[in-house]
């Protein structure tokens, strides 16, 4: 009998342990806006497409850049970009430089459509870049 | 002494039996703070549940966790130094990784390893003193370790699923405290009980953490890139 009082009485604080985070979770688990937008392309008068990317939430901002297939494409990194993210790496085009200052640039011609990886050398901040 | 028979305990009137009920009061506490704060001044921050509610409430379960073993612990004072030094060494790396983890990810790098250095250094000396200056190192140097850990690898993660390695991360320093609560329970069992908490021990505890949490992680000082 007393054995059973015990079991029920843990069961009681069980129970209320779950019933907290379930009540908690409900109120506090909201999924926060991803900060993915538009891209920064300028195509400028019909030279290399100027990219400029920024930083935001510790990413690369704009971290989904489109560009136009057989047209060169010149990415640069302002003055917000930070650290070993300025370290910049396309794996699929070859592409690994330090952009030291904010008019260095990495300068490449996508010749095939399809989505790409940019990332910094260590693989913290990373972005897409879709070649159409 | 086998697991079967530490489950058993958690149903008991002894020291085991507080653990379950420890969690429980430790919650209800720290949402209720946490409740009470959010009707009178944390509703008007904007964006505040989506930006901080994840954050928070691991990080109140993190408490929920650690809290239950501090006062096992305290319930008999005195272990071998093998023991004591695992002790030490356990609660000090869970009590700096999980607060440093989850607020680097509101404040950045520098106060998350300084937030979960503070805690993981203050829980694992206090810990560690159970078997003297041996288990007092330990829990030195595995909260300095923890707290620096946990924020390391919260802004490495800042970009690749952040929040279910928080989950993961949570779930495994369960399983690890868990697995303490047995070893106490397992190294004690001819001891006899040297000290008893009450309730106020573990309301105190969880209000002080959760109020300075929420103020630092809400108010407090941030890295440039999260201004």
């Amino acid at each position: 009998m007393t054995d059973e009082i015990e079991v029920r009485k843990s069961t009681l604080y069980i129970t209320g342990i779950v019933l907290l985070i379930l009540v908690g979770g409900f109120f506090m688990l909201k999924v926060e806006n991803s900060n993915s937008s538009g891209n920064l392309v300028d195509a400028g008068n019909g030279e290399a497409q100027k990219i400029t990317l920024s930083m935001k939430n510790y990413n690369y901002y704009p971290n989904t850049v489109k560009v136009e297939v057989g047209k060169p494409v010149r990415i640069y990194l302002d003055s917000s970009v930070v650290g070993c993210y300025r370290s910049f790496t396309i794996r699929d085009f070859g592409i690994a430089k330090y952009l030291k200052t904010p008019n260095d640039y990495v300068e490449f011609t996508p010749t095939k459509k399809g989505t790409y990886t940019f990332a910094c050398s260590m693989g913290m901040g990373t972005g897409k870049l879709i070649v159409e | 002494m086998t697991f079967k028979n530490f489950v058993k305990e958690l149903n008991g009137e002894g020291v085991e039996g507080e653990l379950v009920k420890t969690i429980f009061i430790s919650l209800t506490t720290s949402f209720f703070i946490l409740g009470v704060l959010y009707m009178f001044k944390l509703r008007y921050i904007e964006n505040f549940i989506p930006k901080y509610g994840f954050y928070l409430f691991f990080i109140i379960l993190s408490y929920a966790l650690i809290l239950p073993s501090l006062r096992h612990v305290r319930a008999y004072k005195e272990f071998p130094c093998m023991s004591g030094m695992m002790i030490g060494m356990t609660i000090g790396m869970i009590a700096g990784f999980l607060p440093g983890f989850f607020m680097a990810s509101t404040n950045g790098m520098f106060w998350g390893s300084l937030f979960g250095m503070s805690t993981g250094i203050l829980f694992g000396i206090w810990n560690g003193k159970c078997c003297g200056i041996m288990g007092i190192m330990e829990g030195m140097m595995a909260g300095f370790m923890g707290g620096l850990m946990g924020a390391m690898t919260s802004i490495m993660m800042f970009n690749d699923n952040l929040k279910l390695a928080g989950v993961v991360i949570f779930v495994v320093s369960a399983f690890i405290l868990s697995g303490l609560n047995y070893l106490i329970y397992s190294e004690s069992k001819q001891l006899e009980r040297k000290h008893k908490d009450g309730e106020f021990f573990t309301i105190f505890w969880s209000l002080l953490l959760t109020a300075i949490t929420i103020w630092l992680s809400v108010f407090g000082p941030r890295s440039a890139l999260l201004q």
